[in-house]
């Protein structure tokens, strides 16, 4: 436990007095100034509008193949959710070198759309890539976190309502849909949190337009020696990050609140 | 759900997108497989012709790959120790007496798997810097340590709770001592979840980028970094057989794990079927 309190907790700490110190040792506050004006702010602006765009997209993914999963005998559900996690495994560096390669101009999926009006199309640095290999980093967080809440459902719930009358679609809407809700919020939180200190893919897969906040903090560090700035945008960073896990955590409590009420 | 849509044509629209959403997560890999055995290792799919060069040249002369592989397995199995040593102790502390700050000490553990990766490479490289400590093997397992812990925590943690602790318990009724006990019983039904810690903590490290990059130096360059490297600056065909050697790696270190697992769980029920058959068992007790 010391350990992590030397090696994890006290250089968080040094980082968050570094990025108050000036030049000469006095407390400042103009690194977070520059951090949040700006270039800086453009890149804290494309980190967040990426990482929500590849929570949407792993979100709505994960449900629909979490469903379909959840509906499997198990034998199919096994394999299907060995396919889900042993890419989880393999190095994220790895898997974005499969999507460039996939992606290229005369990749595979170029290949398979070369009948299409428009193509070879433009697949690799720019958005679209950056948020293709990203989803797919994140989606076997969100399919499993979903699994788990779809396993956790009362069929009985469901078919109560259906045997008072309720339709397929009031069904899904009044009584699915809220109990699922509180886990589709912390699976979207989830990945939106773990997209926002992303770096290999955006870095490998993305142009200059798609530069990320830990992209900016690995140049600072590496190249300009500008540590202080790092230390600032690393801190912003921390805070966002920790402001996403308050909101998973109350999301969470007020899941398991709304599932003892209907259960009652 | 099952209730909601059983149209035929539902099903089978769900069943194709589900497929193409898992081919959308395995693509990428069996990519690389087939290409790093293709003649063009370029971005061409499928491939013309086959070759085994990429393989060839990892370990011809002035290649860069076996130095890279060899620190990485280094660090890899130095912080391997280190989390086990840290995970041993910290999970029977959370598991087996009765911690103040319990619940302190539990964030604390999971931290570091919830953080950004590069703000803690970035206190790292904090860290180390002013020990001129970059680029030290030591400095690059301590700092995969700090991910790969946790990992080996949670895993030991599963493993201590899943022990019957009625074993302990009878071992110990019949005149054990703490030291027998530890050693006949408890590790023996530990040990799988130890191994499976290992591995995991060895494939954390193996696989980590952001802390080696920040803590490397010139001369020390690990496995991913180098991968990154040739992706970004230099140009390396080679990077395609490396990165199916990794896809293997990943592949085989997950078998083992699901063997050990398997084995480990046969172990305790051999232990407590002898239990069952002196008919003293409760139904409900059964250990998982």
């Amino acid at each position: 436990m010391v350990y992590l309190l030397v090696l994890f907790v006290y250089p968080i700490f040094s980082t968050l007095l570094l990025s108050l110190k000036d030049a000469d040792g006095s407390f400042t506050l103009h690194w977070y100034a520059d951090a949040l004006t700006g270039v800086n702010r453009s890149v804290l602006f494309t980190t967040l509008r990426i990482s929500a765009e590849t929570a949407a997209l792993s979100l709505v993914f994960g449900f629909v193949l979490a469903q379909a999963i959840s509906r499997l005998k198990p034998l199919w559900a096994g394999l299907a959710m060995l396919v889900v996690v042993v890419p989880h495994f393999v190095s994220a560096l790895v898997r974005t070198y499969g999507w460039i390669i996939m992606l290229g101009d005369k990749g595979l999926v170029n290949e398979t759309l070369a009948w299409a009006p428009g193509a070879p199309y433009q697949l690799l640095y720019n958005e679209l890539g950056v948020v293709i290999g990203t989803t797919s980093m994140m989606l076997p967080y969100t399919v499993l976190l979903l699994y788990g809440v779809m396993r956790g459902v009362d069929r009985r719930l469901l078919a109560a309502a259906s045997s008072m009358g309720a339709g397929k679609v009031t069904i899904f809407r009044r009584i699915y849909l809220p109990l699922v809700a509180p886990g589709l919020a912390s699976a979207g939180l989830l990945s939106f949190i773990l997209s926002l200190g992303y770096y290999i893919t955006p870095a490998l897969m993305g142009g200059p337009n798609q530069t990320m906040i830990a992209t900016l903090i690995n140049q600072q560090v590496t190249k300009e020696n500008q540590w202080n700035g790092a230390a600032a945008q690393g801190v912003i960073l921390l805070v966002l990050t920790l402001a996403g896990l308050l909101l998973v955590k109350a999301v969470t409590s007020l899941g398991a609140s709304r599932k003892k009420r209907s259960a009652t | 759900m099952m209730e909601l849509r059983k149209s035929l044509a539902g099903r089978i629209a769900l069943t194709a997108v589900a497929t193409v959403i898992l081919l959308f997560l395995a693509l990428p890999i069996v990519v690389i497989l087939v290409t790093s055995f293709s003649n063009n290792a370029f971005a061409s799919f499928p491939p013309e012709a086959w070759t085994l060069n990429w393989y060839k040249a990892l370990f011809a002369d002035g290649s860069k790959w076996p130095a890279a592989l060899s620190l990485s397995a280094l660090v890899a199995a130095l912080s391997t120790v280190f989390s086990l040593i840290i995970g041993v102790t910290a999970a029977t502390a959370l598991v087996r007496s009765e911690l103040p700050l319990r619940s302190a000490v539990f964030a604390l553990v999971l931290g570091p798997l919830v953080i950004p990766q590069i703000v803690t490479a970035l206190g790292l490289f904090l860290l180390f810097e002013p020990a001129a400590m970059l680029g030290s093997p030591i400095a690059i397992a301590l700092g995969h340590t700090v991910l790969a812990s946790p990992i080996a925590v949670l895993i030991l943690i599963a493993t201590l709770r899943g022990i019957d602790e009625r074993l302990e318990d009878a071992a110990a009724s019949m005149g054990a001592g703490r030291l027998t006990i530890a050693r006949k019983i408890t590790f023996p039904l530990a040990a799988p979840g130890m191994i499976a810690a290992a591995i995991f903590s060895f494939i954390t490290s193996f696989d980590e980028f952001y802390i080696s990059q920040f803590l490397s130096s010139v001369d020390t360059v690990t496995l991913p970094v180098q991968v990154y490297n040739s992706l970004t600056f230099e140009i390396d065909p080679s990077v395609t057989a490396v990165s199916a050697i990794l896809i293997a790696f990943a592949i085989l270190a997950l078998g083992l794990v699901a063997l050990v697992r398997w084995i480990g769980s046969g172990r305790q029920q051999s232990l407590l079927s002898v239990e069952n058959t002196v008919g003293v068992a409760n139904p409900g007790g059964e250990a998982v």
